[in-house]
């Protein structure tokens, strides 16, 4: 199994999640974190004063997928979540070698 | 090393944190996130209006074991973050090549 992360712009996951949903992803972990890339920190000046406005806020994304549909996945996630603007964030792929789901201790294929 | 990850329900993050103390593990990270699994968006229906309440809040935990310690681990979180009631929360693995502690740079099982 892979797990898929996700570091997408916050207006797009609604987006995001439709397309692996359409895909029959089953589940999804999704958490606000902040980020950069390498337009790095913008300067902003507010009240006089310079800010370094270096992180970005985004929506991180993981999926844990079986192999064979991992690159799919990733296809969905970076149409989906594209607008071909800086800051459309990145996705990755891990291998995964376990899975349990808690309730009943089904592993792996089984427990996605 | 292993990255263990476990999604678990909110309320049982204390439990699963005295388990994992119990088997040695001397350190994690958590986060509060979101996520959704098999049951989808329940709808809800607050004042009249119909919610789509899709995304169930969880707390992620974190660890970096030894290999020898995945099984432990793992097993510590199923029996200790299990209700039987579905959104139990699921736990994975994945391999780690290299930890550092920043403090030292202490390399691979040394900064665990």
């Amino acid at each position: 199994m892979k797990l898929v992360t996700a570091v997408v712009k916050p207006h797009k996951w609604e987006d995001v999640r439709q397309a692996l949903e359409t895909f029959g992803v089953t589940g999804m972990t999704v958490s606000e974190v902040s980020g950069y890339g390498r337009q790095k920190g913008h300067t902003e000046v507010y009240r006089g004063a310079e800010y370094d406005i270096a992180l970005v806020p985004k929506i991180r994304v993981e999926i844990v997928v079986e192999d064979g549909d991992a690159e799919e996945v990733v296809g969905l996630v970076v149409t989906a979540a594209q607008t071909g603007r800086i800051g459309d964030g990145k996705v990755w792929v891990s291998p995964v070698e376990t899975v349990v789901r808690v309730r009943t201790g089904d592993r792996d294929a089984a427990a996605l």
